[in-house]
């Protein structure tokens, strides 16, 4: 979908870092592919790229989709993809506050995200994460949680960083569970600290015998996280997230651009000056119930 | 068309000027004191003359004062003004012989002179010319000074008869000299103030002479009515912020009545039958119509009204609104709509959709919407009266879902709700536990899937053997290139929109990679193959060869839809409610009318143009005895269609238009006329004699007194013409019932504008061709009262000798005469003033139309009992627009309907093996359109196929899955369907290739921007041309051209392989039937994956935020 342009900025610089990579790692099979995709990389994230069907995760997902969807199996790709994409969508839709997530470059089942907390004992952190969708979406488990840096926090494994999704999903159920109520999680444990049944239990011992300490540990795990904000991304990949310190000469443009931005249709001809009449008065569904306003201004 | 006047008008400012100036300045490049004493030398020669006591009549006399003026106004016009201090020019001082020129008052006492000897031609012409030369050429600005504008008015004024108007010989440097001042005025608006104050002695009458002397030339062919248009525009624009003005061009000018009434003139002028060769033409593109003079000139009008629109003041443009609504619209346009002839119904249908493609203006837009939604002509909204039309089964269905496309393409939240959304907004239709469900959308492809499921497995399992498929992938690899002998070389084909995605399957199966087919390759192309898994499986190469045959394309499929939807909810940004089964809430929701008792779209208009309709209507018919049927049809056709119409249209190379008059009456008629107004209309001497009893019932008596022509009318409309076709064609005509109530009203409309128009009998030529044709036509339209009071007052003026004044009519529409008759007509404007005012207050005259409506509603709501709709006690007049009168009497309101549209179409779309190819693609293409819409009680109606409706709806899914089934009947029933299938795909493919290689670069839109642009034919070969040919002839070339234009030689040939020498009409009809179901077939699968595509897509469009609400912008 039409992402803001300053995230497919900033992951257009960090794929341009990568190339390298790319091409280093083309001999793992992702080489018949890529140029093609480069080409549409540079100008904007197309939602789905053009002339692929993104990489979900090999045969595995393609037969649960074989099974899920009935005798189409050749549509499969494109539901198991549409459906992310609605996903996603859905996302864009609810305005989380403070978060920002982007669909890989190589998987649409791989996100990238990131959120700011702006009050709170984790004021002013920013933490980088990962989603892991499962490949039988939307009727495997519930999708995976990852901080890049664990955050100290009772309810993220101190080693691994991955969240405790389960226990607010113990069943994921396709129509009523979505990936945004997971990102809105993720942000709600900031906020409301839960500490029953830790993956952390140092955290959770802390915080309810010495919030002191406890406060001052996660001041330092947000400062941990923040000395490591320009570090390359953790997972390889071109739609990464990645951040840079502030260079007035490429984002100021950037941000412009952003605040500017309006969007249209993507394809909008030019003949159509006359569109989008209506009236229709507000609350009447009487045609022509609105005065012309234009016969009178 | 966009129509941007006001951009064409530069150029033809100072810019063009260049070239005249050449002579003069080289003259006087002189110094100003030079030029000054040049000046003087020659006014003192002038002067001397003028002083003279009598006026004397001596040439030379005249000879000396012309050759001097030329000189000193060439001076003036090369002046510079003085030098100015400031930066501000308006206060330049003079220069010092315009000073000499104001204080001797010299052209004042040069045109007096002029004047008092006698003005002739010559030298008023003279005059004219000059007076434009120094105007557009001056480099300062004359005319703020009263020494130059009141001899500029006198020399106006003087032009100006109000009994003779003006000269023929005069009229271009008049109208060039109006032009000019209306440019100058355009740069120094205080020029119109002083114009509009200095209300010269002679013609008080007229506050704004220059623009009384334009507007009689506002619908005149040709530069001159261009140049009078272009200045108009420019008076307009000018006034659009001087409210004086405004107020009197309202009050005082016959303007905006002359537009709109002529705008009626011009349209009965236009053809009354569009005869075109393809059986694939619905809609009038820019290249048909530009050949056609008679509809260049409409079209030139309306577009000059969309300029008036756009630029004049509020006022001025309420105005002209409004009488287009009550002059051309309602009283013309309404019954050409409800003609009796199917041809004319396909013209005024063709018409109609053209006028709302081309109009910009919003508020003009509105006008013609209200007029579709809202008007009632026979009980009837326009629309249902449209409504009822697409199910016919002829050009005029097309014709007809061509101008519902139009409207669709609006995304025009009033003409939605009256199609659609009000049926659907109570939610009745859906299961109560299933509201819930509207507003989601298809998350997880399920709909999606449950469309593509539906794709009939006889069309799927195309895998012939693999000799076979070594050919077809051949085809597909070469297709490109050199179309395969036994496909036939395809025409450029006229309905492209699906028809591209047979070219976008095509070149996805072509590209390099796959043509190749080195299965090791995965081609990112193949939905099927972004895997990077192994790919030599034996499954994945399985799949990609089946891609080939019926998968590819659906990413195309997507992103089309994407597009198509992006820009559909972009274009619904500033609707009123989200329409999300919440929004209006269901409960607050007034009931829609309720489905008529009797399906009045059946069979309503039987088929009539080409065979293939005849066999689609009548499936209950065995089929050979429908074959008896379609060849009784056609020979009945090709008999009758020699005295079918009245009115012939030819459009010859040159482009002129013939009109072939069908009754002595006419051709007598002729003879009267002045001859100048005979070229353009070359009477063919085809005139028929079949129609000597139209003529008899055509021509009435002696014309019966004002109140009585409407009565006079309606024994005409329900005898000659009604039998005319009810026994010739076999047409049901639908008899046209009157309501009093309405047409007392109408009545008294129809005097209050007559009132207004008095005219002299010259205008008959004008009207009187209406008249006459009307009659013969035999369409009388009720609403017709204004222009007929018209030419009823004309005829009671028509001098007596004439014995019956309508035949002293031309018939041709003689512009000419008509606006002769408007200088006259306005120099009565003035007495009626008051008249005029009241007719002006068309919002009245809107108010008292609900009225009658609703009193004729009331009584009919009473007898039934029934509480919904317009008695619903806020008497808000809208309220009643809803209603529909057909309403049965003992239906229970409350019974689920989806209204007309969803029905017809769903009909239409159930019996698609028997529509031909273009009707389908046309047909699919709405229903695509509609699908395209976010709002969730349409998409979920449409495209979710989870959804519970009541037993009573019938969904989409339901009617595809109906469609499917007869598919694979048909398929069951005939052994070499596959072949015929690839075959018939073959050529979609190579058609749509034909049709898209001229468009390489926008391949993106195609219903809305390609389908206009798609058309590269010419006039001639769209609009047949009546040559000497016989008919039966003629007919049977058209018959044999679209046979080859369908492909249908191909699929013939596949057809009767075997059959051999029997070539009888039951064979064809037959071999017809084949065709449309192996067409359609393969539109029913692209229609499956596009309707896939957009559930799919719905989910993944985001809503855009509605900016400034506001119809503009």
């Amino acid at each position: 979908m039409n992402l803001n342009p300053f995230w497919s900025m900033s992951t257009n610089t960090s794929r341009k870092q990568q190339r390298p990579d790319n091409d280093e790692q083309s001999a793992h099979g992702d080489h018949r592919s890529s140029p093609a995709r480069l080409q549409f990389g540079k100008k904007q994230l197309p939602a789905i790229p053009k002339n692929a069907v993104p990489i979900t995760k090999p045969s595995s997902a393609t037969t649960s989709v074989q099974s899920t969807n009935g005798t189409h199996a050749s549509y499969g790709p494109f539901y198991l993809e549409y459906s992310l994409l609605a996903e996603f969508t859905l996302v864009i839709k609810q305005k989380l506050p403070g978060i920002y997530v982007q669909p890989s470059y190589k998987s649409a089942l791989m996100w990238f995200g990131v959120i700011f907390i702006r009050h709170g004992l984790y004021q002013d952190g920013v933490f980088k994460f990962t989603v892991y969708i499962p490949d039988n979406y939307p009727d495997g488990e519930c999708p995976k949680l990852v901080f890049d840096i664990p955050v100290f926090h009772p309810l993220v494994d101190p080693v691994s960083g991955e969240l405790d999704v389960r226990r607010a999903f113990t069943k994921w159920r396709r129509n009523h569970n979505h990936i945004w109520q997971v990102l809105m999680y993720a942000r709600t444990i900031f906020y409301k600290i839960n500490t029953a049944e830790p993956l952390n239990p140092e955290a959770a011992v802390l915080y309810e015998k010495d919030v002191q300490l406890f406060k001052s540990k996660v001041v330092e795990s947000v400062k941990l996280c923040n000395s490591h904000l320009f570090d390359q991304p953790k997972i390889d990949d071109p739609y990464a997230i990645s951040f840079s310190p502030w260079n007035p000469a490429v984002h100021e443009e950037a941000k412009e651009r952003m605040f500017a931005y309006k969007r249209r249709p993507e394809d909008q001809h030019k003949g159509t000056q006359v569109s989008g009449l209506s009236w229709v008065k507000p609350g009447s569904t009487q045609p022509f119930s609105k005065e012309d306003s234009s016969s009178q201004s | 068309m966009t129509m941007s006047w006001l951009s064409r008008l530069n150029p033809r400012g100072p810019g063009t000027r260049t070239g005249r100036n050449a002579a003069p300045s080289g003259l006087c490049t002189a110094d100003p004191e030079t030029c000054l004493m040049v000046f003087q030398n020659h006014w003192r020669q002038v002067s001397w003359i003028l002083e003279q006591r009598e006026p004397s009549s001596s040439s030379d006399d005249l000879t000396a004062v012309r050759n001097h003026t030329d000189q000193m106004l060439c001076l003036l016009a090369e002046e510079r003004p003085g030098d100015t201090p400031d930066m501000d020019t308006s206060v330049s001082p003079m220069g010092p012989i315009l000073e000499l020129v104001v204080t001797e008052n010299i052209l004042e006492r040069v045109v007096q002179w002029h004047i008092r000897r006698g003005l002739d031609l010559d030298s008023q012409g003279a005059l004219l010319k000059l007076f434009e030369m120094l105007i557009g050429q001056s480099h300062q600005p004359l005319l703020q000074h009263t020494a130059v504008l009141h001899p500029l008015l006198r020399i106006l004024g003087a032009c100006g008869d109000p009994e003779l108007g003006c000269p023929a010989a005069l009229e271009n440097s008049l109208v060039l000299l109006l032009n000019q001042v209306c440019v100058t005025m355009a740069r120094q608006p205080v020029v119109l103030e002083l114009l509009f104050r200095a209300a010269p002695a002679q013609h008080g009458s007229t506050n704004l002479l220059i623009f009384s002397l334009l507007v009689p030339f506002i619908h005149r062919d040709g530069a001159i009515g261009q140049q009078a248009r272009d200045a108009l525009l420019l008076v307009m624009s000018a006034s659009a912020t001087h409210e004086a003005v405004a107020r009197y061009i309202s009050e005082n000018s016959y303007f905006c009545p002359v537009l709109a009434t002529g705008l009626s003139a011009l349209y009965s002028s236009l053809p009354r039958k569009i005869e075109v060769r393809g059986d694939d033409w619905h809609a009038l593109r820019q290249e048909d119509w530009m050949g056609v003079s008679s509809l260049v000139l409409f079209m030139n009008s309306l577009e000059f009204c969309n300029a008036v629109v756009q630029v004049s003041h509020p006022l001025v443009r309420t105005q002209l609104l409004d009488y287009l609504h009550n002059g051309f619209l309602v009283p013309v346009m309404g019954p050409a709509l409800h003609k009796s002839s199917v041809d004319e119904m396909i013209a005024s249908t063709a018409y109609l959709d053209l006028f709302l493609r081309s109009v910009s203006e919003t508020s003009l837009l509105r006008t013609f919407l209200r007029f579709i939604l809202l008007h009632r002509h026979d009980n009837d909204t326009i629309l249902d009266t449209l409504l009822t039309r697409i199910s016919s089964n002829s050009r005029l269905c097309m014709v007809s879902l061509s101008l519902f496309r139009t409207l669709l393409s609006l995304h025009c939240e009033d003409v939605m709700l009256q199609l659609v959304l009000r049926y659907l907004l109570p939610c009745t239709h859906v299961m109560l536990s299933q509201r819930r469900a509207i507003r989601e959308t298809d998350l997880y492809g399920k709909s999606a899937n449950k469309f593509l499921s539906l794709i009939p497995e006889c069309c799927r399992q195309n895998t012939p053997p693999s000799t076979d498929r070594e050919d077809d992938t051949a085809f597909w690899g070469k297709a490109l290139t050199s179309p395969s002998s036994e496909s036939p070389a395809p025409h450029r084909p006229s309905t492209p929109s699906r028809l591209s995605f047979f070219m976008r399957q095509q070149s996805a199966g072509s590209t390099p990679t796959s043509s190749s087919s080195s299965s090791t390759q995965s081609t990112p192309a193949a939905p099927d193959q972004g895997h990077p898994l192994s790919p030599d499986t034996p499954a994945s190469q399985q799949t990609f060869t089946e891609c080939l045959e019926w998968d590819c394309g659906y990413l195309e499929y997507l992103k089309d839809a994407r597009k198509g939807i992006e820009f559909c909810s972009w274009a619904c940004r500033n609707w009123s409610a989200p329409y999300d089964g919440e929004n209006p809430s269901p409960s607050s929701a007034p009931s829609p009318p309720p489905p008529p008792t009797s399906n009045p779209s059946m069979a309503l208009f039987p088929e009539h143009f080409s065979i293939q309709g005849s066999s689609s209507s009548r499936s209950d018919t065995p089929p050979n005895q429908r074959a008896a049927i379609v060849a009784a049809a056609r020979s009945e056709w090709s008999s009758s269609e020699r005295d079918s119409g009245e009115w012939d249209v030819t459009i010859g190379k040159n482009s002129c238009i013939s009109l072939t008059p069908r009754s002595k009456k006419r051709s007598l008629q002729r003879e009267e006329l002045p001859p100048k107004q005979v070229p353009p209309l070359v009477p063919s001497s085809a005139a028929s004699t079949a129609n000597a009893a139209a003529h008899a019932h055509a021509s009435p008596g002696p014309r019966v007194p004002a109140s009585a022509i409407t009565v006079s009318y309606q024994p005409l409309l329900n005898g000659t013409a009604a039998q005319n076709d009810s026994q010739e064609r076999g047409l049901e005509v639908k008899k046209v019932k009157r309501d009093l109530g309405e047409k007392r009203y109408l009545d008294e409309n129809a005097n209050q504008n007559g009132a207004v128009m008095k005219c002299t009998p010259q205008t008959c030529s004008v009207f009187g061709n209406d008249v006459g044709e009307g009659k013969s036509v035999g369409a009388i339209e009720e609403g017709n009262q204004s222009v007929e009071s018209l030419i009823e007052e004309l005829l009671e003026q028509a001098p007596g000798e004439s014995p019956c004044p309508a035949e002293t009519n031309g018939q041709g529409i003689s512009i000419e005469a008509f606006t002769q008759e408007l200088r006259e007509l306005e120099d009565r404007v003035k007495e009626r003033q008051s008249a005029a005012a009241a007719a002006c207050k068309p919002d009245d005259a809107l108010r008292e139309e609900r009225q009658t409506q609703q009193q004729q509603q009331h009584p009919l709501e009473e007898e039934t009992g029934t509480t919904a709709g317009g008695a619903d006690g806020r008497g808000d007049a809208a309220v009643v627009g809803l209603c529909s009168p057909a309403r049965p009497l003992n239906q229970p309101v409350s019974q689920p309907y989806t209204g007309p549209f969803m029905v017809v179409l769903f009909t239409k779309l159930e019996n698609m093996l028997q529509n031909s190819l273009y009707v389908n693609i046309l047909l699919t293409g709405i229903v695509a359109q509609l699908a395209s819409y976010p709002q969730p009680l349409l998409r979920s109606f449409l495209l979710n196929t989870n959804m519970v409706f009541q037993p009573s709806v019938k969904s989409l899914i339901q009617v595809l899955g109906s469609v499917k089934n007869r598919i694979e009947a048909f398929a069951a029933s005939h052994e070499d369907f596959p072949v015929m299938l690839r075959k018939a795909q073959q050529y979609l493919v190579a058609r749509g290739r034909v049709d898209w290689s001229d468009l390489p670069s926008v391949p993106a839109l195609r219903r809305s921007d390609s389908l206009v642009k798609s058309r590269k034919t010419s006039l001639g070969d769209l609009i047949l041309r009546h040559t000497n040919s016989p008919t039966r002839a003629r007919h049977a070339a058209q018959m044999a051209l679209a046979h080859v234009r369908d492909g249908g030689q191909s699929l013939h040939s596949a057809l009767f392989r075997t059959g051999g020498g029997g070539a009888g009409a039951e064979k064809q009809a037959e071999a017809l039937r084949v065709k449309n179901a192996v067409y359609s077939s393969v539109i029913f699968c692209e229609f499956l994956k596009e309707l896939a595509a957009l559930a799919q897509e719905h989910a993944v469009t985001l809503p855009f935020a509605a900016h400034n609400p506001g119809p503009e912008e």
